[in-house]
Order: structure tokens, then sequence, then C-alpha cells
């Protein structure tokens, strides 16, 4: 599977700490590798939960809008993961900015491709290409 | 000593002395902190055990040792369905009315940490407060109160000083930055 290769939900593995309704479709490796993480550890998860408007119109149109990859309901904090260097996400990044900025009270964290390479050293994880 | 391609350890990042001094001062303030308490270091091996040891002896109270074990997602993830962390050694010691400080290598993550934490509370100690030799907080997924911190260090992988490369190297004295 690559980053190109979404994983849907027949071909996904169960998961013990996943707190969603329906099963998780990831859309990346990457989000696949993060879940088994969190699952082994023990930290039930929820796999894009909810959406935030970002920016929308004067009649309510939705602009923008941003969708976590997870949340983390007993840290109260959401996750969002990407194969992409730190450099080429500047979109993601001024996204979490936005985010940050007009729901104060929400936590997130951004895990960039050198973040996946360091984890996937420490956990043996196939690497990001 | 036989073992990992020479070429993969690096310099030295912190030598031996460096460490002593550090270890004697987070000796001295939990010696401060703790003096009215009824103080049980417990350490993870195998990564923190050349630490706690030097820790142990650097704290001059009298206190208690305990060790507990757990599995690595490394080793684990493909044992079964359903791999999740667990203890493979537990505590000999109950936890209950005492002052508990967990006394890790490193805190990345602060996965295995969070894991640890959740489950030693249950038992009820006093006091649950947590000493790290190194602090990598680059990729924090949970954040930790942690009372004392030796180093914060930059976005590499060690050796040496109870850190292995293969189950190996734990007894350098020094710890050197490890290229993988």
């Amino acid at each position: 599977m690559t980053e190109d290769t979404p994983t849907f939900a027949e071909d996904t593995p169960a998961f013990a700490y996943y707190r969603g309704a329906r099963p998780p479709r990831f859309a990346t490796q990457t989000e696949l590798d993060a879940a088994k993480i969190l699952d082994y550890y023990r930290v039930p998860w929820e796999y894009e939960p909810r959406t935030f408007i970002l920016a929308s119109d004067i009649a309510g149109n939705i602009l923008e809008a941003f969708t976590p990859d997870f949340y983390l309901p007993d840290l109260d904090l959401y996750l969002e993961v990407t194969q992409m260097k730190q450099s080429l996400v500047t979109t993601k990044n001024r996204k979490v900015r936005r985010l940050r900025e007009q729901y104060p009270d929400i936590r997130i964290k951004l895990l960039y491709k050198n973040d996946f390479i360091q984890l996937a050293k420490k956990y043996d994880l196939a690497p990001p290409r | 000593m036989s073992d990992a391609p020479a070429n993969l350890i690096g310099p030295i990042h912190l030598a031996a002395a460096t460490i002593h001094r550090r270890v004697v001062e987070m000796g001295a303030d939990i010696a401060r902190d703790y003096r009215d308490g009824d103080l049980l270091l417990v350490s993870v091996l195998k990564g923190a055990i050349v630490f706690v040891a030097d820790l142990a002896r650097a704290i001059d109270l009298p206190l208690e040792l305990d060790f507990m074990a757990i599995t690595s997602y490394q080793q684990d993830s493909g044992s079964s369905d359903h791999p999740a962390i667990r203890l493979l050694k537990d505590l000999e010691r109950p936890l209950r009315g005492r002052d508990v400080l967990v006394v890790e290598d490193i805190i990345d993550t602060g996965l295995t940490l969070h894991y640890i934490l959740r489950t030693l509370a249950l038992r009820e100690p006093r006091s649950l407060e947590v000493c790290t030799l190194l602090d990598r907080p680059y990729r924090r997924l949970v954040d930790i109160d942690v009372r004392y911190v030796g180093f914060t260090v930059p976005d590499d992988f060690f050796v040496g000083y109870g850190f292995d490369y293969r189950q190996l190297h734990r007894n350098r004295p020094d710890l050197s930055l490890l290229h993988i």
C-alpha cells in the first residue's frame, strides 16, 4: 500500500480502541499506521469525527473547512498526520493555524513526514515514501 | 565491542561526567522534595536501569526500588490480531499510600508513559510523579507533567548509558548518537 492507495473499510483490521460508529476508511498508509500505534497503546480514538468550518460567505455557504484525521477523546486532542515534508504542507499548516485561531479551545497536533520517519524507526514501521 | 557496524555509533552527545553531574543534581532535588515522604522508585526495564542505579545512589534518603517491564510495539505488533501494550513483569511492592516516582530513560510521544501512569494510578499511590533522563518533546502526543528532566535532547536516537542498539551497548558509559 502506498500513500496513493487508500485503505477501505473492508480491508481495515479491527481495532479494539476505535470509538467510531462505522469502520474507518483510511486514506493513506500513514493514517493506518497511526491508528495501529494508538490502538497498541490503548488510546481510544475516533476517525475524522468532526469537520471544522474555517470560512463561510455571508449566505452561510462553507468556503473552507478542515477535518482532522483523528480525535483522541481521553486526551481531548485532535491529530492530523501527513506524509508530506514540513516545508510542503503550507495549506495544511494554514488550516491548522486557522483552526487554532477560530477554535482556541480545540487542541490539535500535526505530525509531518519527518515525524513518521522517526516513528517508523522507533516502531519498526515501513518508512514513508 | 563486536556489534553494530561501527559507523552506526556516532559522536558522544553526553559524556559520562556530564551525565553524572546532572544525575547528582537531580538526586539532590528529589531528596529535598521527598524528605518527608515514603519514596518508591519505579523503573521500566531495561532502558532506565543504568540511570536508576545512579539516580538512586544520588538520593540521600531511604527509598525502595521496584521494576516493571512492558511489551514494545516493535516486538509485539505482529504477534496477534489485536496487539496491545501490556505488562511483562509487574511490580513486587504495593503502591497504595506510597510516594511513587517513575524513572524513565526517555520520553518521546508519551504514549508508553501514559499507559504506565494510568496503570499505576489505579493502585492509589499517595503521589505519582515522573523523572526522566532524556526528554525528546518533538512528537509529544500526551501532555504529561514531568517533574524531573535530566536533559532535553535533539530529535535523534542514542546508544549507551542504558540505551541499546539491538540489545547491545547499554553498558557504554557515555551517551552517543546512533545513526539509524
